[in-house]
């Protein structure tokens, strides 16, 4: 199976490439993979994640996303790999001037989808995520469980072909949390989307086991 | 909201505008109703006048002769032809500018340094009346149209840090999703170009009403005579010009410091 993500020395650092957090760091995710990425506090974890959408450049190795290396990559087609993908954040980041069905079709709108097409992917992602009630509602009407919902509903309105979640679950309770697992399951083995996860903490809800990474001292290494 | 920022531009924009073509028509008629008198031994040419000053403009000579036949008359034994032969020479002069009283001055004494020329009067006191007065008042304007653009300007610096905080979130999600430059800014363009229109409408509105109403009602002449300095189509398009171009620069300012989510 193809790599849809591979990482080779990459090494990522903030303050003009001062401050390392990651150091040298190999590794690789096939496509359809649900992936769990943990360590502690701090270990640089969401900085990874940012780095796997273009946030953060790498300042020495290779990244390559979706077969484009993200150091040598110019703003379009940045654009346009962000636009294949479906990215969960901890602390949701709806728009909150907008209707929930309008947040959940943001990447349809963005890649110019027509209205009708926008409105019909909405009912069936609300539906899925099961938030038809709420779509004619504003997120800051919503419980966090429901607001991650819809986050989920967001990134999955394209059928990406990567999802990138840090701390999906981070702030939400058990049951919510559950539930987000779920949807974030289903979407690897029934849409065949790559998903990244970034968490301090593994869901004990699994019944398959998933592959792991774990980030220590600057390094990214398999948990077998 | 830039309308009310971009209205006082405007009108602080149409208003010098108004300003210049009004003191402009003013010292135009202070010019030309403004001369100075020249008594020359000689005769004097026009060229002579001019290359003694560049600011002197259209010298015409005073016609001696009803006064030689006034003079004639009270003294009885001598002829108007032998008043004229002994009595100098009269000129009037004009300036090509409204100059202050310190450049009439000067030209005088340039006028005086020729041994030919006997007396220049400038009627100073009157010139220089009217010449400070003209002057307090474009000062006292311009300072007036500098304070209003200074408020203004801080006013649009202020409304850019509210459209920062408030679209900021919107604008950094969507370029995480891949949104590009115009399609994140293109509510803020929206908004920013309805603001300038009705800005635009707002001023020029009040300025078609003074023309076509006050003006007529005011009893001001200059007002009634010119009212075509008051409001053109050109000073129209200047200000819808003026501010779109206040409202772009502000969008792709606020656009281009939203960068990125940073947690």
């Amino acid at each position: 199976m193809s790599n849809v993500i591979s990482a080779s020395n990459l090494t990522l650092a903030y303050d003009n490439g001062k401050k390392e957090v990651i150091k040298n760091a190999n590794f690789q995710v096939k496509k359809g993979e649900f992936v769990f990425i943990t360590g502690p506090s701090g270990s640089g974890k969401s900085t990874l994640l940012k780095s796997l959408y273009g946030a953060i450049k790498p300042t020495d190795g290779s990244l390559i996303v979706g077969g484009l290396d993200l150091n040598h990559i110019s703003k379009r087609k940045l654009q346009e790999l962000r636009s294949h993908m479906g990215i969960i954040f901890q602390d949701y980041k709806l728009i909150n001037e907008w209707t929930v069905a309008k947040n959940v079709v943001l990447p349809l709108i963005i890649a110019g989808y027509s209205t009708d097409i926008q409105q019909t992917q909405a009912q069936k992602l609300l539906r899925h995520v099961k938030l038809t009630e709420q779509a004619n509602r504003y997120p800051l009407e919503l419980s966090g469980g429901e607001q991650q919902r819809v986050g989920v509903a967001r990134a999955l309105s394209k059928n990406p072909f990567l999802i990138l979640a840090d701390e999906p679950t981070g702030n939400l309770d058990e049951y919510s949390s559950s539930v987000i697992w779920d949807l974030m399951e289903n979407a690897c083995v029934q849409l065949g989307a790559t998903v990244v996860v970034v968490t301090h903490r593994i869901p004990h809800i699994f019944n398959t086991p998933h592959r792991r990474l774990i980030i220590e001292n600057r390094g990214i290494y398999e948990v077998h | 909201m830039f309308i009310l920022p971009l209205v006082a531009i405007l009108l602080g924009i149409e208003f010098s505008l108004v300003f210049n073509r009004v003191t402009h028509d003013y010292e135009e008629k202070l010019k030309a109703n403004y001369s100075i008198l020249v008594v020359s031994k000689r005769a004097i040419s026009n060229e002579e006048f001019f290359s003694i000053d560049p600011q002197i403009a259209d010298p015409k000579p005073i016609k001696k002769g009803s006064i030689a036949k006034e003079i004639a008359k009270n003294i009885g034994s001598v002829s108007t032809k032998e008043v004229l032969k002994s009595l100098p020479y009269f000129y009037t002069i004009h300036l090509s500018n409204y100059l202050s009283s310190e450049e009439v001055e000067h030209i005088r004494k340039k006028l005086l340094a020729y041994s030919y020329i006997k007396k220049v009067e400038t009627f100073g006191e009157s010139h220089s009346s009217k010449y400070n007065l003209f002057i307090f008042l474009k000062v006292i304007f311009w300072v007036f149209v500098s304070l209003i653009s200074l408020v203004s300007i801080f006013l649009i610096i202020k409304q850019m840090e509210v459209w920062q905080m408030a679209h900021k979130e919107r604008m950094q999600i969507m370029e995480v999703f891949g949104a590009s430059v115009m399609l994140r800014s293109g509510v803020l363009f929206r908004m920013g170009i309805i603001d300038a229109i009705i800005s635009t409408i707002i001023s020029a509105g009040l300025f078609a009403g003074i023309k076509y109403k006050w003006a007529d009602e005011s009893g001001i002449d200059l007002l009634i005579e010119k009212k075509d300095i008051l409001f053109t189509t050109q000073d129209l398009i200047m200000m819808i010009g003026v501010a779109l171009v206040i409202v772009i620069i502000a969008v792709i300012i606020v656009t281009f410091s939203n960068r990125e989510i940073r947690e």
